[in-house]
C-alpha cells in the first residue's frame, strides 16, 4: 500500500481529487518557484540544521507532552495527554511553519512578507519571524477578528508589522485570505505570501504539513497513542499531529470542527463552521476541498466562538483523509468549548486557546467511554491568553464598564 | 476592437440587460457577462463590490444563463461568460457548457482554471465538445515554456493581463506593453486581447495600437455609478 506520509509529496499537489492549484495565471510561476525552492530546501542539510536550531533555541521545542492526571482521574477513563504547543514562543503551533517559511523567503531573497490571520496567532508568529529576519511585514485580518483578538493586533504592531483590517464579506479569515492573495497578485516579485494553514494552492498544504509534522514526531518519541485528537480550522495543527502517524493503522485520529451554536444555516450564513457536516466539494481561494456553500457554489459565512476555526474551507489533505476513512471528523459546540476551557483551567491550571478547547471538549466526551489503559493525545495547539476578551464576556466578567457619567472605565479603576 | 464587461444582475437584472444592449449598439466586438461569485480572487474593489451586490439581489447561476439566452436572441455581438471555476463546477461542468452553447455563447473566461488542472477537471475538453472557446489568460510573467503550452490549446483569442494586480482602473498603462505583446505574438498566432486597468480614451487608443482587442471592465461600472442620471448614455458616449 502507498504510504500516506509520502503522499503529501504528490507532484501535482492533488490529494485524491482535492488540492491542486486553481489560481490566476499570474500566480502560476510564483507557486512553481515556491515549490522548487521548498523541495530544494528540505533536501539541503544546512536548511534542516538551521530550522532545527530555531525550533530548539528560538521557539523552545520540543514542547512538553503533559499527562493530565487530574483530568484523567476526574473523567475516569482513558489516560489524557496534552501536547502543549501553547508553550511555543508566540503561544501556538503557528511558529513551526512561520520559521520554515521565513527561511524559504530568505533563501529566495524576498524582502516583503504578507500573511492572513484569523485568531491572530499566525499573524503574531509571522510578525515575529519578520522582526527576527528583518523582513517587511503586512498582516491582513478581517475586521471582526481584528476586534475580537485585539491583544494580538497590539503585539503584531509592536513587532513592526502593519495590520490591515479587511472589511469585505463576513470580515473574517476567508476575507483575509482573499485580500492576501490579491496583494500577492499585485506584488508577485518581491513578496512572499506566508500562508498560515494547510490550505491554498500547492505547495502550501504540503509545505505547511511538512513544517508542522514536528509535532507528531515529538509525540512518537515519547509515547504510543491510541487516539490523536486535534481541532480543525484550516487543519495545520491537526496535520502536524497526524502526519507522522498516518501509516500507523492502530492509531485512530479525530479532527474536531467548530459546531458554533449548532448545525443550522440559511442560504448565506452558517451558525457553525463544520465543513464536513453540511459542506460539499468546491473550488475557492486557489484549492479544491470541502466548502460551506449554497447550491450555486457561493461560499457561506461561518460562525464560531474561535476566530481560528471560523473558516468556510478546509485543508485538502484533511478532506482526502476524511474521504478514505483515515480520520474521523466531528464537531464541538461553543458552549461545550467553554466548559472544556474552564475544566482544564481548574483541574490542570492550563488555559488552552478556544480553538484547542474544541479538541479538548471531544477528548472529554471520548475518554470516559474508553478503558483506562488507552491513551489519548490531544493537541493543545495554543494557549488561551489571546481569548481574554471573549472569555471574560462569556463568563460575565466586565473588564470595562461604564461609570455613572457614561465614561468607559476599567474594573480596576472602580475598586 | 473593444470588449466590454458587465456583472450579471448588477445593478439589477433589467438594468443590466439595458446596459448590455446599449453597449452592443455602440458596436463593441465582444461582451463579457460575469456570473457573480462570492470569492472573486482576480477582481479588484469595483467588480468585487458589483459581485457582492448582485448576490445580495439574489441572482442565481440559472438567472444569469437565462439573461444570456435572452440577450443572444436580441443582439449579434458575441457573448462570453466570465466567472470563477466553482460556478460551473457546482452546476456540473458538462451541463454548464451545454447550456452555454444552447444560449449561443462564444466562449468562457475563467481565471482560476489554469491548464495544469486539465487532467483533473477536463475543462478544455468540455468546452471543445460543446463548441465554446476556452479563452486562455496570459500574464507579464508567463514564461516562454508555458506560452508554448498555452498556444497549443488557445482558441478564439487570448486574454493578456496588462500588468500585475487585480482588475480595476489604473493611472498608467504598462510602459513595456509593446515588448510584452510582441513576445507573446512569437508564440500565439490568434488575436490578443488586453485587459486590466484600462480606464480612459487615451489608454484605449494606446492599447489599440498594440493589441487586437481592448478590454474595458471596471471603468464601465464606475461610469455607471458616478453619474446621477443619464447613466447608460454616459457609457455609450464613452464607448463611441
Amino acid at each position: 500500500m502507498k504510504s500516506l506520509k509520502k503522499y503529501m509529496f504528490n507532484k501535482t499537489g492533488h490529494f485524491g481529487q482535492y488540492g491542486g492549484r486553481y489560481i490566476p495565471e499570474l500566480l502560476i510561476p510564483i507557486m512553481e518557484e515556491l515549490e522548487t525552492t521548498f523541495y530544494e530546501a528540505i533536501k539541503d542539510s544546512s536548511f534542516k540544521t538551521e530550522l532545527n536550531n530555531l525550533y530548539k533555541n528560538y521557539s523552545g521545542r520540543p514542547t512538553p507532552l503533559y499527562f493530565c492526571e487530574n483530568l484523567t482521574k476526574k473523567l475516569g477513563g482513558a489516560k489524557i495527554f496534552l501536547k502543549n504547543e501553547g508553550l511555543n514562543h508566540t503561544g501556538a503551533h503557528k511558529i513551526n511553519h512561520c520559521l520554515g517559511q521565513a527561511l524559504i523567503a530568505k533563501r529566495v531573497g524576498k524582502k516583503r512578507v504578507i500573511a492572513e490571520t484569523g485568531a491572530g496567532q499566525h499573524g503574531l508568529a509571522t510578525a515575529t519571524v519578520c522582526a527576527k529576519f528583518g523582513l517587511d511585514c503586512v498582516i491582513y485580518m478581517g475586521t471582526k477578528d481584528y476586534k475580537r483578538q485585539l491583544p494580538n493586533v497590539f503585539y503584531m504592531e509592536r513587532l513592526g508589522a502593519k495590520v490591515v483590517p479587511v472589511k469585505d464579506g463576513g470580515q473574517i479569515l476567508r476575507d483575509a485570505i482573499n485580500a492576501a492573495l490579491k496583494d500577492l497578485i499585485s506584488n508577485p516579485k518581491d513578496t512572499h505570501y506566508l500562508l498560515g494553514t494547510v490550505c491554498g494552492p500547492h505547495p502550501y498544504p504540503a509545505m505547511n504539513a511538512y513544517f508542522q509534522s514536528i509535532i507528531g514526531k515529538e509525540v512518537r518519541k515519547e509515547i504510543k497513542p491510541d487516539y490523536l485528537i486535534a481541532c480543525v480550522g484550516g487543519g495545520s495543527n491537526a496535520m502536524g499531529l497526524f502526519c507522522d502517524f498516518l501509516d500507523d493503522k492502530d492509531v485512530k485520529m479525530i479532527g474536531v470542527e467548530a459546531g458554533g451554536k449548532g448545525i443550522y444555516e440559511t442560504e448565506t450564513k452558517c451558525d457553525h463552521a463544520a465543513r464536513f457536516q453540511t459542506g460539499k466539494p468546491g473550488v475557492a481561494e486557489g484549492f479544491k476541498s470541502y466548502f460551506l456553500q449554497n447550491k450555486d457554489g457561493q461560499l457561506k459565512e461561518t460562525s464560531s466562538i474561535s476566530a481560528g476555526l471560523d473558516y468556510s474551507g478546509v485543508g485538502p489533505q484533511i478532506a482526502y483523509l476524511k474521504d478514505i476513512g483515515r480520520i474521523n471528523m466531528t464537531y464541538s459546540l461553543d458552549k461545550d468549548v467553554l466548559s472544556a476551557y474552564e475544566m482544564l483551567a481548574k483541574t490542570e491550571g492550563i488555559f488552552a486557546a478556544l480553538e484547542s478547547c474544541h479538541a479538548l471538549a471531544e477528548t472529554m466526551k471520548l475518554a470516559p467511554k474508553l478503558d483506562k489503559d488507552k491513551i489519548i493525545v490531544f493537541n493543545c495547539s495554543g494557549r488561551g491568553d489571546k481569548d481574554l476578551f471573549i472569555v471574560s464576556e462569556k463568563f460575565n466578567f466586565n473588564i470595562y464598564e461604564n461609570d455613572t457619567c457614561g465614561r468607559r472605565i476599567s474594573r480596576h479603576d472602580r475598586m | 476592437m473593444k470588449m466590454t464587461h458587465v456583472v450579471a444582475g448588477y445593478p439589477g437584472m433589467i438594468e443590466c440587460e439595458k446596459i448590455i444592449l446599449a453597449m452592443a449598439e455602440t458596436g463593441v466586438s465582444f461582451i463579457e457577462i460575469q456570473i457573480p461569485f462570492s470569492d472573486p480572487i482576480a477582481d479588484g474593489p469595483t467588480i468585487m463590490e458589483a459581485n457582492k451586490r448582485a448576490l445580495l439581489n439574489g441572482v442565481t447561476t440559472e438567472d444569469c444563463l437565462k439573461l444570456i439566452k435572452r440577450i443572444t436572441k436580441k443582439i449579434k455581438t458575441p457573448i462570453l461568460i466570465m466567472t470563477y471555476f466553482n460556478i460551473p463546477f457546482r452546476y456540473g461542468l458538462e451541463k454548464f457548457c451545454k447550456k452555454a452553447r444552447e444560449a449561443d455563447v462564444y466562449g468562457l473566461i475563467i481565471p482560476d482554471i489554469p491548464i495544469n488542472e486539465e487532467k483533473h477537471e477536463h475543462y478544455l475538453e468540455n468546452c471543445k465538445k460543446h463548441g465554446l472557446h476556452a479563452i486562455q489568460i496570459i500574464s507579464p510573467i508567463t514564461p516562454p515554456t508555458r506560452l508554448k503550452k498555452i498556444a497549443k490549446v488557445a482558441t478564439g483569442f487570448v486574454y493578456c493581463v496588462s500588468t500585475f494586480g487585480t482588475t480595476g482602473e489604473k493611472n498608467k498603462l504598462n510602459p513595456k506593453l509593446n515588448s510584452y505583446l510582441k513576445k507573446i505574438r512569437r508564440y500565439i498566432k490568434i488575436p490578443l486581447a488586453l485587459g486590466f486597468g484600462i480606464s480612459n480614451k487615451q489608454q484605449i487608443s494606446t492599447a489599440s495600437k498594440h493589441a487586437d482587442i481592448v478590454v474595458i471592465g471596471s471603468k464601465i461600472i464606475n461610469l455607471y455609478n458616478s453619474c446621477a442620471n443619464g447613466k447608460i448614455s454616459a457609457i455609450k458616449n464613452f464607448l463611441l
